[in-house]
């Protein structure tokens, strides 16, 4: 039997311990918004907050969680209450399948715990992990730094113009 | 050998089967073959199989078609919303069930794909959303007293002597009437949702984890299903031990399936744990002894040779090139690419008394319906399809084969079951983007006009494997005999009289050649061929594109005059190349950087774009896409942008990286680590210009990938000096 906290409140699962947190959260707990994109540490569909650290769960056993502090995408926000990266990301548009969302978002909130004010290479560096397969990179950026209060520094921020013909 | 002479106006008539030429009866009342496919609720208005407006003014749409992330419920949104003047954020939109009223009319099925949704949709779904607002003023004149030309609408409701009333309050009175077939449209001058730029309208369920895929479906009792395929596709399993597997923890069920061997386990990661626990023994396909070294050696024995079907011939190649003031010819190669949407392929289905009800995010619901009917035994009308959201498709989920392995094990385990693939099961089971060798000959005149072009493609055909998948999907009741004698009819078509449009789109269609040849010489090895995004288009391109780049250094020509010059009879896409040149000159690349541009007309739509890149390490590094892009009226404008930056990154992955290899027949890649995704920190920004023509629109999905791999190559070659003529674009140093 293993305890953890999950999104507040205090959890237990008797889950073989090696099984990864992703699973015992999406199977066990029932929780879908953390998604398998990967299970190799790859792709980061699968992060969480770990005593507030972006971690990805996909091959992290139950075991190392024992005690510890998890947030999923669905303790950050919901739809009637977002969190300001949640609302940044509606603002601008930024999901198209969706899929990635919840681990970008994850990841991002964790950089702006760590460092409110990140330059664009922080942001970078901190998404890297993150992919993305339908390519929303840009609009990802600029939420994060929109949240930050920064203004994107490279021309895709810029509003397209429409050009008569 | 067999020549067949198309002219370029028959073989584009023939390309659009695939690009969606067919329109065929879309019900707008209602009254089509079957009954409405939707029950009324709570006193809720049901007009048509789009709509259900309750008493309490909630409004539910139906959508028709899949929403992979391009944003298509936003936009089918948009459509019947700004006739029924409703703000499409206020839908309660739903994934509609199969019924022939979901049909694509660009398609006569229920399938999404070919980018072309909005087009095919803008004035039916339009004249839906007109219809029902035309009846419930009606129904309001009847009961407020008034006539209908006194009233107005404004965002779901009616507007009267200044007073407000929901459209819930007139439902009663509206469903005793007989709704409008032809209610006029507005004109474009008064739209208010269309061309207008606001939020998606799944953006907040999706940045909130509360937007449900496929792989989030959880019904009671659901065990869970993980299969091992042969690694060389098309093999079937010599012997397998399976007691290893079925002693692990909470596995219920280990049986053989047509692709392998399935595990069911109470939860996924015991089902995952107890299939590794399988060492089963495979049977020898010929495929097994491919490696991608002999493989190419086959397509280049065949470019060599004389085989091959006439797709297009028109004026006379040799004597062009005879009279050429010069020539050049050359060779492009673009290898087998996966799809790798970050979903991994699912799906739940759950039989219980003679019914079936399946989940899966898919391309196409009909053929979802029909596999399970195929495969079950169970006759369609007592199959249930969810649609959900998909996390991502490209092409790959009108490919079912997952849908078939669910119903083989459920119906054989008689549980509830979710099948769910690994990543790995993704990379090397899947459906694949063709390779493609490419040789094209061109001779330009002295005054830079390209007067010939004889193209040929050695590959394999999409459209063959495309009937293969769908027709026992779509047509559940054809015995395997017909649907192979058909296949197999398509395939000797393919082979020895008329190429598959798909395999060679786009190779010639934009410019003014006047004497053009296409050839196409099919090879296949058995690997299963699929959609992907942009199809032919997204391997031409790169052969077209970086030939008239080539053509048009060796003439000292300007590269963006030289097309300008070249598309006299192609006014769109000419004044696409036009903006986008003059956007291109006023750029000032910052030292070591370099621009390269490209043009491709696909899915009906005009896109040119501009990369700027360096050379960082030996390696290509692009920093900036421009993309100047004619799609008619843009639904949604920053939709539209949004998949032109879409549609960039995911040409770049494959400009950049996009690589299978085979190994004793086996796909060698497996993963991310080693088939990468560009990442952020590699990925350029991305200015987007939409040239408003005016015009209906036309597809947005996927015509802004073809460009961006030649246009990073002409911009290589700029930096370097290095003409690279094969994707991966890597560099000699
Ligand atoms: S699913 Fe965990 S990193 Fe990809
Ligand atoms: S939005 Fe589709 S993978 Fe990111």
């Amino acid at each position: 039997m293993i305890e953890f906290k999950l999104n507040g409140a205090i959890v237990s699962t008797d889950d073989a311990p090696d099984t990864p947190l992703l699973w015992v959260v999406r199977d066990t707990f029932k929780l879908k918004g953390s998604k398998f994109g990967c299970g190799a540490g790859l792709c980061g569909a699968c992060t969480m907050h770990i005593d507030g650290a972006a971690i990805r769960t996909c091959l992290l056993p139950i075991s190392r969680v024992a005690g510890r502090d998890v947030t999923t995408i669905e303790g950050l926000g919901t739809p009637e209450n977002l969190h300001p990266l949640q609302a940044a990301w509606h603002e601008l548009s930024v999901p198209q399948c969706g899929y990635c969302q919840s681990g970008q978002i994850m990841s991002a909130a964790a950089l702006l715990a760590d460092n409110p004010s990140p330059s664009a290479a922080d942001v970078d560096t901190a998404m890297a992990g993150n992919i993305c397969r339908c390519g929303c990179y840009g609009r990802i950026k600029e939420a994060i730094l929109q949240v930050s209060g920064a203004a994107l520094a490279y021309d895709a921020a810029a509003p397209a113009q429409e050009t008569g013909a | 050998m067999s020549i067949l002479n198309v002219s370029r106006r028959g073989f584009l008539k023939s390309s659009g089967i695939v690009g969606g030429g067919l329109v065929v009866g879309f019900s707008l009342s209602g009254c089509g073959r079957a009954p409405l496919p939707i029950e009324p609720e709570a006193g809720g208005f049901v007009p048509n199989a789009f709509l259900q407006i309750s008493p309490d003014n909630s409004i539910r749409f139906y959508c028709p078609r899949d929403e992979m992330g391009q944003g298509v419920t936003t936009g089918l949104a948009t459509l019947i919303g700004e006739e029924l003047d409703v703000d499409p954020a206020a839908f309660d939109v739903v994934f509609a069930g199969v019924h022939p009223d979901y049909n694509n009319p660009a398609m006569m099925v229920q399938n999404t794909g070919g980018s072309t949704s909005m087009k095919a949709h803008y004035l039916p779904l339009r004249q839906v959303g007109a219809n029902t607002r035309a009846v419930l003023i009606e129904a309001a004149a009847i009961e407020l007293n008034l006539r209908a030309d006194q009233l107005e609408t404004d965002n779901r409701y009616i507007i009267a002597n200044g007073s407000r009333y929901p459209y819930g309050k007139f439902v009663n009175t509206a469903a005793r009437l007989q709704a409008p077939e032809a209610a006029p449209l507005k004109s474009t001058d008064d739209f208010r949702y269309i061309n207008h730029t606001f939020p998606r309208i799944d953006a907040v369920a999706k940045a909130t984890g509360t937007a449900e895929f496929g792989i989030d479906i959880d019904i009671p009792g659901m065990h869970h299903a993980v299969v091992r395929r042969s690694p060389v596709t098309g093999a079937l399993i010599e012997s397998v031990d399976t007691s290893a597997a079925k002693a692990m923890p909470g596995v219920t069920d280990v049986i053989k399936i047509s692709s392998g061997i399935a595990v069911v386990a109470q939860k996924y990661w015991q089902a995952k744990q107890a299939a590794q626990k399988l060492e089963p023994v495979w049977q020898e396909v010929p495929l097994g002894r491919m490696d991608s070294a002999s493989l190419r050696h086959d397509y280049e024995q065949l470019m060599a040779g004389e085989d091959g079907v006439v797709a297009a011939d028109e004026g006379d190649i040799e004597a062009g090139l005879e009279a050429a003031h010069g020539t050049l010819e050359a060779q492009y190669w673009t290898p087998y690419l996966a799809h790798a949407p970050l979903e991994p392929m699912n799906a739940v289905l759950n039989i219980a008394d003679g019914k079936a009800e399946l989940w899966s995010g898919t391309q196409s619901s009909q053929a979802a319906q029909g596999l399970v009917a195929r495969f079950s035994g169970i006759d369609p009308e007592n199959i249930t399809v969810h649609n959900t959201y998909m996390g991502g498709a490209f092409g790959r989920r009108g490919f079912l084969t997952h849908v078939i392995e669910v119903t083989e094990i459920a119906t054989a385990v008689d549980k509830p079951i979710q099948l769910v693939w690994s990543r790995e099961d993704d990379i090397r089971h899947g459906v694949y983007r063709p390779s493609s060798l490419m040789k094209i000959r061109a001779g330009i005149d002295a005054q830079g006009n390209v007067t010939t072009w004889d193209a040929k493609r050695v590959g394999g055909n999409v459209g063959v494997d495309t009937l293969r998948s769908m027709l026992p999907g779509l047509f559940p009741g054809l015995g395997d005999g017909t649907i192979n004698w058909m296949v197999g009819m398509a395939d000797t078509t393919v082979r020895g009289w008329i190429a598959d449009p798909t395999s060679i789109e786009g190779i010639f269609e934009d410019y003014d050649f006047e004497n053009v040849k296409v050839t196409h010489t099919t090879v296949e090895h058995g690997l299963p061929l699929a959609f992907w995004r942009a199809v032919g288009h997204s391997y031409t391109s790169f052969a077209k594109e970086s030939m008239m780049d080539e053509l048009a250094i060796a003439a000292g020509v300007d590269p963006v005059e030289f097309r300008l010059t070249n598309t006299q009879n192609n006014p769109r896409l000419n004044n696409v190349i036009r903006i986008a040149g003059e956007v291109m000159r006023e750029m000032q690349p910052a030292q070591g950087r370099y621009l390269g541009f490209a043009a491709h007309h696909s899915f009906a739509t005009d896109v040119a774009e501009i990369a700027e890149v360096s050379i960082d390490n030996g390696k290509v590094r692009v920093h900036k896409v421009t993309c100047v892009v004619d799609c008619g009226i843009a639904v949604n404008p920053d939709v539209v942008r949004a998949q032109m930056e879409g549609s960039i990154m995911f040409g770049l992955t494959a400009a950049l990286y996009g690589n299978l290899d085979l190994e004793g027949g086996a796909i060698r890649e497996s993963n991310f680590h080693d088939y990468p995704i560009l990442r952020m920190n590699e990925a350029p920004a991305v200015e987007v210009i939409i040239v408003d023509s005016g015009t209906e629109p036309t597809g947005v999905g996927e015509p802004g990938l073809p460009p961006i791999a030649p246009a990073v190559a002409n911009a290589v070659f700029a930096a370097t000096g290095q003409r690279l003529r094969s994707l991966p674009l890597k560099l000699q140093v």
